[in-house]
């Protein structure tokens, strides 16, 4: 029987990077807000510490593999399997939790992907329906808000800021000088990149960040990597405007017989059911559980999903994928990397994100030297399992080794897509996503272009031996971002959202994560989710609750020097 | 009950305990056989030494030993759907295990011993390359080259074979935080030169960092190429998606070409 409850304003299903801003926002301009989360409100300075088995390989943070499995497949004719794809922790707080917090802005060609390259075969790319200078008053405040630390200045091409960073970077570890020292010897200009933590000195009056190295994936006890859980949340909850649901899991949004949504369906952590009201919806799961959770609502008006007339929700995914190259250095000659040490990344460049044809591909993501790891889990492909080898690999590689990443940005393809598995179900007795997925050509050529260089920069660098890992045959998510699955754009039978991430078809319904890109960017997406969700939820607070719309008006690219 | 509530179970593992809460006698003298083939000593203690066997005896017990709490004082008590997934995958390791001493001993009588913990290190290698149907792997050395492809591989322990799951689970009982049993005395983060912390309680409450292990000073200006503080474009009137212009004209801090 389910119970039901009396109607708020808003309603947002997932408080993680999209769901904490809208949060925010709407809370602070005086509506009521009910915030649901499927996992715990776990509390940092408790539940968070420099435990690498439990946090690293026991996945404490992660949905539970069999409670919450999802399948994969590469296309509609292969066999799916079980795997635990882009995984995000559970929790409220969500992805910015774990993150090792690389919060790079996008650039303003990442707006334009179609006006720049046209059709792509095999492709889909689209501009977003709206550009870089409509969105960077919002990747500010969350700057500013949130805390972003960042060198300015240091970046050459970036797009233009309407403010500095609010905080300098941390320094170099020892492998961050030595990538440092490879892109100088090659003309390459890197810098660190602009990550979600503060240093001394930082114009927020905020802690500096922790130096104990257990960082990505790991939840912070110290609270000194941002997170919506101790910056946004709390910002609500200080209105008494918002209300945390915690351990609810959602199953379903429900629309009225005009086809206007009207609250969600949800069961609480005691198994009941429950029926929550409300004027607007905003769905921030993410983009793989917000087009699962749009699938799975079904009505009269909607047979195949809430909003899916066009048939695109769950379409369009891209996921990036995390690639690299190590660099192995001879323990008797160098001295010690600690491949150990640094909040995950330290240094990296964007000197290879804007297209250049002669590469052979288009677009380009961002690259950076990253930690090799703590003791269990140290990165060394094809590193021996067993005997005197595996012993000799540890110690001589563990302090001797470092790796330079990429975050290969895919295109969009309309095969690939999140659905509803048609057999298997999570514990609440619900389908589970699956994820249907393969690279496209560019995205095979761009990984192992810049895998290729990746690898110089690491000879150049001094790097004896080099092991490339090119992408393979699939995704594995192992990113997890994810992006795409609900997409915006101006056409309605080509786009589920339109420019305010609102849905085309049911007014009160707005996504406000990763869902909504129209293509994939190259950098981590999580800043951009959080402007996007600023922005989104300033005219939901300003405009659509006052019973008025707006269209932003487009200006015709100018591609002109 | 969400996890958030979990309570704390009053338990601590000693390495050096002769207590065996899962292992029969035979099978904790099997597995620690196999251990120490896993990561043997020489120089260096190895599994043995760093008691991997208690670590792994103490896993596959039941759920109890499976997350410390966060400041390392004892262990947290699962609750509902999550204790019992937990629950239902023990099970699974409780069989393998079983069933894997039981295939190294076979192994080993076939090769005319009495069973693998009482055969020879060679042997007992020989028994390690026939159930994991590949050589012994060789070393990883700087003069050779090979590349790789990114594949579908999660980092839990389900899914694997015994002998994958066991070399896994010795990894993590030899480099393991010691709370959880092995890595006695921190030995195995001494063998690598990792400077872990003395407690987990330490990485919260600021007393651990590995700051020193960073670079000493550093001048922003001699590390990177075409870094100049004052180059940041303020104008929202640049319409150029690739490049900055400052109102029509080339911009200055453009620096590439």
């Amino acid at each position: 029987m389910t119970k039901k409850l009396d109607s708020v304003d808003v309603i947002i299903v997932g408080l993680g990077a999209g769901g904490g801003p809208a949060a925010k926002v709407l809370s602070e301009a005086g509506y009521s807000v009910v915030g649901f989360d499927k996992g715990p409100w776990l509390r940092n300075s408790e539940h968070y510490s420099g435990d690498e088995l439990k946090f690293q390989n026991r996945s404490y943070l992660w949905p539970d593999v069999d409670l919450m499995p999802r399948t994969v497949r590469t296309d509609e004719n292969s066999e799916s399997r079980i795997f635990n794809f882009s995984p995000v922790p559970s929790a409220v707080g969500g992805g910015t939790i774990h993150m090792a917090g690389w919060t790079p802005r996008p650039r303003p060609c990442d707006f334009i992907m179609h006006s720049l390259h046209g059709d792509i075969e095999g492709a889909s790319l689209v501009d977003w329906p709206y550009r870089y200078e409509h969105l960077e008053p919002y990747l500010t405040k969350v700057e500013w808000s949130y805390g972003v630390s960042g060198l300015d200045g240091a970046e050459v091409g970036a797009g233009f800021r309407s403010k500095r960073y609010p905080s300098g970077p941390l320094g170099p570890t020892k492998f961050g000088e030595k990538f440092y020292e490879g892109c100088r010897n090659l003309g390459i200009n890197a810098h660190p990149l602009p990550m979600s933590h503060l240093t001394e000195r930082n114009e927020l009056g905020r802690k500096a960040v922790n130096r104990t190295s257990f960082w990505n994936q790991y939840g912070d006890p110290t609270e000194t990597r941002s997170s919506v859980a101790t910056t946004y949340i709390p910002d609500a909850l200080a209105t008494g405007n918002f209300e945390v649901r915690a351990d609810s899991f959602v199953k379903e949004v429900t629309v009225d017989r005009n086809g206007k949504a009207t609250g969600v369906i949800y069961i609480a952590p005691d198994g009941s059911e429950h029926e929550q009201k409300a004027q607007v919806v905003i769905l921030a799961l993410g983009a793989i559980e917000s087009s699962r959770l749009m699938l799975m609502s079904k009505s009269p008006r909607f047979p195949d999903g809430i909003s899916n007339d066009s048939g695109l929700v769950g379409r369009n995914a891209t996921f990036h994928e995390y690639l690299f190259a190590v660099g192995l250095f001879d323990r008797e000659v160098s001295p010690a990397l600690n491949g150990f040490t640094g909040n995950y990344q330290s240094g990296g460049s964007m000197h290879f994100y804007e297209t250049d044809y002669d590469r052979g591909h288009i677009g380009g993501g961002i690259i950076a030297t990253t930690q090799i790891g703590q003791p269990i889990n140290p990165i060394l492909p094809g590193k021996p399992i067993w005997g005197d080898a595996a012993k000799d690999a540890d110690r001589d590689y563990f302090l001797h080794s470092m790796k330079i990443g990429m975050i290969l940005q895919d295109l969009p393809q309309e095969s690939n897509r999140v659905d509803l598995d048609p057999i298997v179900k999570d514990r609440w007795g619900m389908p589970v996503a699956r994820i249907t997925n393969k690279p496209h050509k560019n995205d095979t050529a761009m990984s192992k272009w810049q895998i290729n260089k990746n690898v110089e920069i690491l000879e150049a660098a001094g790097a004896v031996r080099t092991m490339p890992v090119y992408l393979g045959e699939e995704f594995t998510g192992n990113s997890c971002h994810q992006h795409g699955t609900v997409r915006m754009g101006t056409d309605s039978t080509k786009s589920v959202l339109n420019e305010w991430a609102q849905s085309h078809s049911v007014p009160n319904l707005f996504v406000l994560d990763g869902s909504g890109f129209s293509t994939a960017l190259g950098v981590n997406p999580t800043l951009t989710i959080m402007a996007h969700s600023w922005r989104a939820a300033e005219y939901i607070a300003n405009t659509h609750l006052k019973g008025r719309s707006e269209r932003l008006a487009l200006d015709p690219v100018s591609l002109s020097n | 009950m969400s996890k958030s509530e979990w309570k704390k179970l009053e338990l601590r593992i000693d390495p050096d305990t002769k207590e065996k809460l899962f292992f029969s006698d035979h099978e904790w003298d099997t597995i620690e056989a196999a251990a120490a083939r896993v990561i043997p000593t020489d120089r260096d203690p190895g599994a043995r030494e760093a008691r991997v066997i208690v670590f792994i005896d103490r896993y596959l017990s039941g759920i109890n030993y499976l997350y410390a709490t966060a400041d390392g004082s004892g262990f947290l008590r699962l609750e509902g759907e999550e204790a019992r997934a937990a629950r239902a995958r023990n099970n699974d390791f409780k069989r393998m295990y079983r069933e894997g001493v039981l295939a190294l001993d076979a192994l080993a009588v076939q090769r005319g011993e009495k069973d693998f913990a009482s055969a020879d290190e060679a042997t007992q290698d020989l028994v390690f390359v026939e159930i994991s149907g590949a050589p012994k792997p060789s070393h990883v050395r700087l003069d050779e080259h090979a590349v790789f492809y990114s594949r579908l591989q999660g980092n839990t322990d389900t899914g694997k074979s015994f002998f994958e799951t066991l070399c896994l689970h010795v990894r993590q009982g030899f480099y393991s935080d010691p709370v959880y049993g092995g890595n006695k005395d921190q030995m195995a983060w001494k063998v690598i030169g990792f400077p872990g912390p003395k407690s987990l309680k330490d990485t919260m409450d600021g007393s651990y960092t590995t700051e020193p292990y960073f670079a000493e000073t550093w001048d922003w200006s001699e590390l990177l190429l075409d870094y100049d503080p004052s180059a940041i474009c303020i104008y929202p009137t640049c319409t150029c998606p690739s490049k900055t212009t400052k109102e029509g004209n080339q911009c200055q801090i453009s620096k590439r070409s």
